[in-house]
């Protein structure tokens, strides 16, 4: 229902003005700040700032860690993507028909998604810990390792595997809750023929359920893209001052907020943003398909 | 069929071992005493249960007590504030985009949109310069507009969502009656739209619970630090044992984890209809 009023009817825009501030002061603006910026000269501690064309991006390129950060989030992304996206469907699945206990088991699967990044971290340092954590412990008690191992911060990829995986913990529960959506969205009837022309289990997973859950998986997968491109919490908390592991968030915050290098710092903010829209339309494109029943 | 029934029995215990288990883990850690947190192998189940950790950290004078007890009040007040901020308006705007017919609306809700789409990074460091240039660096008042600044699209989405799927009926009985809109709004939309103010609520809630680098940016000492952003400093120390470490992360998720499983529903929903575009 539209409620028709008569020419300048001040009241609609009454009540959106707080939200349009907002998003003009608070982010419309600072993205515009971010784009301009990037093509400038922007050291709190040397001022002036000028303009210097491409600069940023050339030092940007040419600074090894910042390099390095790009590779270690590739790694980030694929981990996390891939395993949080199986594991969501997954789960999902084994969610799909009602069983006794199901609404406690989807609280519990919230719960992760629920905690902050730095508290995951904190939970995550207790299995991976070299000194007492309870998978050393484990893997010692089995006899699968004699010494107690260092997880994270000497190998580069055990690294980046043990700090996708806290982060992997905290966002499949978003994916198995849109996989679920549009699962439970899939008419009944549809699976009902598939059983009488002898399609069950696995093969009803394989051809009905995977093909029409495709749109749920790709928002899931935008999603999963973004968190993990944006990784900067759990690698913060799990491996603090090292090296090993560093990704392209942090990298940025370390540039802009301890080398005081504003015009760095936007530069690499701008390619982050324009990363991440590109990938998730990307995304989008090759998956979304919208599905008729 | 039985194969099928296995399958989804694994999949449910495995979700539920790996969802709940590193929980258990810290709070089982909190419990025990430095010297049997480095037990081989780890104890299990706390040997001998002990408050000690949860005194040592909330009882007494020392700095440490100090900055848990205050980053924990400034958490409240942030969180507390940046969601009552952000519904009170969400609600307005989305009833505006909702039910009434303007120019530019298409054109302000495509805006609103867009912002959803923009990672943290967009906004991080140009915003850490508009807050120091009105001096609101290291104040309530800049951390609480940046977090609704941050949650208020999302909100305005969940809400706008579920206003347009409400019948009009009641709304157009009312206006029959000659109730003005806003009292529409107060007294027919509003309380229709509970579950949906409840799911805003509560991810908002959560969301400001988490929030982590804006907040280490802007805040710059303890009188406005959150408690995630003093977890991480005194992790950073290495001086704090582990013990008193989990303890913290204890305290830290409770919150959380309390919401998470009274209202999972509505979170569920709201991630639903915030995502599905």
């Amino acid at each position: 229902m539209f409620v028709k009023e008569k020419k300048g009817d001040l009241l609609p825009y009454a009540l959106i003005l707080p939200l349009i501030l907002f998003v003009i002061f608070l982010a419309l603006t600072p993205a515009a700040f971010t784009i301009v910026s990037a093509f400038f000269r922007v050291q709190l501690l040397n001022p002036p700032t000028t303009f210097s064309g491409l600069e940023n991006f050339k030092d940007i390129i040419a600074n090894r860690e910042v390099m390095s950060s790009l590779a270690n989030t590739f790694y980030y992304i694929i981990i996390g993507v891939t395993l949080s996206t199986i594991l969501g469907i997954f789960f999902a699945t084994s969610l799909h028909r009602k069983f006794r206990g199901r609404s406690i088991v989807i609280a519990v699967l919230i719960l992760p998604w629920a905690l902050p990044g730095v508290v995951s971290g904190i939970l995550w340092t207790g299995i991976w810990d070299a000194n007492h954590g309870v998978l050393n412990s484990i893997l010692k008690s089995l006899n699968i390792i004699s010494e107690y191992q260092v997880f994270l911060g000497q190998n580069k990829f055990m690294t980046i595997f043990a700090i996708e995986l806290v982060q992997v913990w905290q966002i499949t529960p978003l994916t198995t809750i849109l996989v679920l959506a549009v699962l439970q969205n899939i008419p009944d009837e549809i699976y009902e023929a598939a059983r009488i022309d002898g399609s069950t289990g696995a093969k009803a997973f394989r051809y009905i359920s995977l093909p029409l859950i495709r749109p749920g998986v790709a928002i899931a997968v935008v999603q999963s893209v973004i968190a993990t491109l944006n990784i900067f919490d759990q690698p913060y908390i799990l491996n603090g001052a090292a090296n090993t592991g560093n990704s392209l968030a942090m990298q940025t915050y370390a540039v802009s907020f301890q080398n005081l290098n504003f015009g760095q710092g936007y530069a690499l903010s701008l390619l982050i943003t324009l990363f991440t829209l590109f990938v998730s339309i990307i995304v989008a494109k090759f998956i979304y398909k919208k599905i008729e029943y | 069929m039985q194969t099928k029934k296995h399958f989804r029995n694994f999949g449910v215990a495995f979700l539920f071992f790996w969802s709940i288990l590193p929980v258990y883990w810290v709070i089982n850690t909190s419990f025990q005493t430095d010297a049997q947190i480095s037990d081989v192998p780890s104890n299990l189940v706390p040997p001998t249960p002990t408050l000690n950790n949860y005194r040592a950290l909330l009882i007494g004078d020392g700095e440490l007590q100090h900055l848990i007890r205050r980053s924990t009040l400034n958490i409240f007040i942030e969180c507390i504030s940046a969601t009552a901020i952000t519904v009170g308006l969400a609600s307005l705007a989305a009833y505006a985009f909702a039910r009434m017919q303007f120019k530019g609306r298409k054109f302000f809700l495509f805006i609103v949109i867009m912002t959803m789409a923009f990672p943290t990074y967009t906004t991080l460091i140009p915003m850490y310069r508009i807050m120091a240039m009105l001096h609101l660096v290291n104040t309530f008042l800049g951390i609480i507009l940046c977090y609704v600044s941050g949650f208020l699209p999302l909100a305005t989405w969940i809400l706008f969502s579920y206003m347009q799927s409400l019948p009009s009926a009641v709304e157009e009985a009312g206006a029959v009656d000659g109730a003005s809109r806003m009292q529409i709004f107060r007294m027919i939309v509003l309380p229709l739209t509970i579950p949906a103010l409840a799911s805003t609520a509560v991810i908002t809630f959560l969301f400001a619970w988490a929030q982590f680098i804006f907040p280490l940016v802007l805040a710059s000492d303890e009188s406005t630090q959150p408690l995630t952003v003093i977890i991480a400093a005194i992790q950073g120390r290495h001086v704090v044992p582990y013990s008193l470490l989990s303890t913290a992360g204890v305290l830290a998720l409770s919150v959380p984890a309390v919401i998470a499983l009274l209202a999972n529903r509505f979170i569920v929903s709201g991630l639903i209809s915030g995502s599905v575009k």
